[in-house]
């Protein structure tokens, strides 16, 4: 219990950054979330891991609405989130994402890229958005691809501009969708990386992943979900060398096999 | 008569209709175009009597023949009261074509896009007009540059259409008729017209490719 203390959501009289209430979501018949409740203080960083289709990515979606839910509640920083128009745009402004396929504007600049949410959302000046997406990019470690295409960059340099065009907005907290999963092996580790410093920079961040070694360094806690559910959650110690659940157990050996 | 006897006789005819064919081509593509986009940003916008309007907008003007439309708009809609110059009969008539199937090949520009950079620019905080004027059109524009350069030569054509009214002074294919209704040309009264025609499209293929490959995005 000790550890569960520390983490940001259980401080006292704190307004956790993101809350999910009773959240549910069916896709047809497929009941994708069940009852969900999960709350992310202030510069907390929840790991969640499941097997696939456990619903752990559809719940990471629902906190800046790319998928409605059928029922429940979502408040960030103590507001519920908007369900659509002009309100949901800005507090999507407030959010990041950061997906599995980096999804850059192809026919934008890696510098376009980065500036055309503090342009064109937040109305910054051209310029003044084209020197801080250039600090930015140099952060990330990208600065000298500035003015290539997305296309000319690999897939590890496409996520550090996708991360480095989320930052560009001032998030409040971060989402990560199984952020180095399309990557060869070769590039998770400087994603990680830039991860990890953003972590210790104090960012709240819920990242959907299954690196064990990025839970173990940075995680305040770990969710593990299945069918739907969030089954078990607790410190990453905790949770990676005692599981509690069978579920746990089978799907840690699978991901421990390779 | 032979070509150069042709040539000497109506040369100055000949290229007086292959202008009037220029100019109703031109004027039909970029209204066509402007009308196009229009018509598949209804098709995609979220609210559903717009999009319903937009697919039956371009499923009416895709299966009706040329022709058809011409002889509607030149007979019929006087009857409620609308009379409009021949000309611009013709170019109505390849306006509605061609804007419903340059909106069909918009649409499958956009479908190339991927909803992940929608969902990218949603999150960022984009609204919809935004990320339709930001993401959507532009790279909508630039991998439909192919399918439209062949749309534009197919507007060409169309306005041969314009044969079937009395134009003055008559298009390219207006004008086989009405030489050969006063002398014996034959096939080489069309085959002046079709010089027109095929030099017109080769050098819109020709801009189209050079666009295209200026415009592409890599992926």
């Amino acid at each position: 219990m000790s550890s569960e203390q520390n983490t940001g959501s259980e401080v006292a009289g704190q307004v956790p950054m993101i809350e999910l209430r009773h959240v549910e979501k069916h896709f047809g018949d497929l009941h994708v979330l069940r009852d969900i409740n999960l709350k992310v203080g202030k510069g907390e960083v929840l790991v969640v891991i499941g097997p696939s289709g456990s619903g752990k990515s559809t719940m990471c979606r629902t906190i800046n609405r790319l998928e409605t839910i059928d029922s429940g509640e979502i408040l960030i920083d103590g507001k519920p989130l908007p369900e659509e128009g002009r309100e949901l745009a800005a507090a999507r402004a407030e959010l990041g994402m950061v997906f599995q396929s980096f999804n850059l504007f192809a026919h934008r600049t890696i510098l376009d890229n980065v500036t055309m949410g503090p342009i064109e959302v937040q109305g910054v000046p051209r310029k003044e958005a084209e020197e801080s997406a250039m600090a930015l990019l140099e952060r990330v470690g990208v600065a000298e691809q500035a003015a290539k295409v997305p296309a000319q960059l690999s897939g590890g340099q496409q996520q550090r501009v996708a991360i480095a065009r989320s930052l560009a907005m001032h998030p409040k907290a971060m989402m990560f969708d199984e952020p180095t999963s399309a990557l060869d092996p070769e590039m998770i580790n400087e994603v990680l990386e830039v991860m990890v410093e953003l972590a210790r920079g104090g960012m709240t961040m819920v990242v959907v992943t299954h690196e064990m070694s990025f839970a173990r360094r940075v995680a305040n806690r770990v969710v593990f979900m299945a069918d739907g559910t969030i089954m078990e959650e607790g410190s990453p110690d905790e949770f990676f060398d005692h599981p509690t659940t069978e579920r746990a157990r089978d799907f840690l050996d699978s991901i421990k096999g390779h | 008569m032979g070509i150069s006897e042709l040539w000497a006789t109506y040369g100055g005819m000949y290229l007086q209709a292959l202008l009037t064919t220029w100019a109703m081509t031109a004027v039909s593509y970029v209204i066509a175009m402007a009308l196009a986009v229009l018509i598949t940003v209804m098709r995609v916008c979220p609210i559903r009597p717009l999009r319903v309007l937009g697919d039956f907008y371009v499923q009416v003007f895709r299966n009706i023949a040329g022709i058809c439309l011409l002889i509607i708009i030149v007979y019929a809609l006087p009857n409620l009261g609308l009379t409009l110059p021949y000309r611009t009969c013709v170019i109505v008539a390849t306006v509605l074509l061609v804007s419903a199937f340059g909106s069909e090949n918009f649409m499958s520009g956009i479908n190339t896009i991927g909803i992940g950079q929608i969902e990218a620019a949603r999150s960022i905080g984009l609204g919809f007009s935004q990320t339709l004027r930001l993401v959507v059109i532009p790279q909508a524009l630039r991998s439909a540059v192919l399918p439209m350069t062949n749309l534009a030569i197919a507007c060409l054509l169309t306005t041969a259409i314009g044969s079937q009214v009395p134009l003055s002074p008559p298009e390219l294919t207006g004008l086989v008729s009405y030489i050969n209704t006063r002398t014996t040309g034959g096939i080489a009264t069309f085959l002046i017209s079709a010089l027109g025609y095929v030099g017109t499209a080769l050098v819109i293929g020709f801009v189209g490719n050079r666009i295209d490959r200026k415009v592409r995005i890599l992926r």
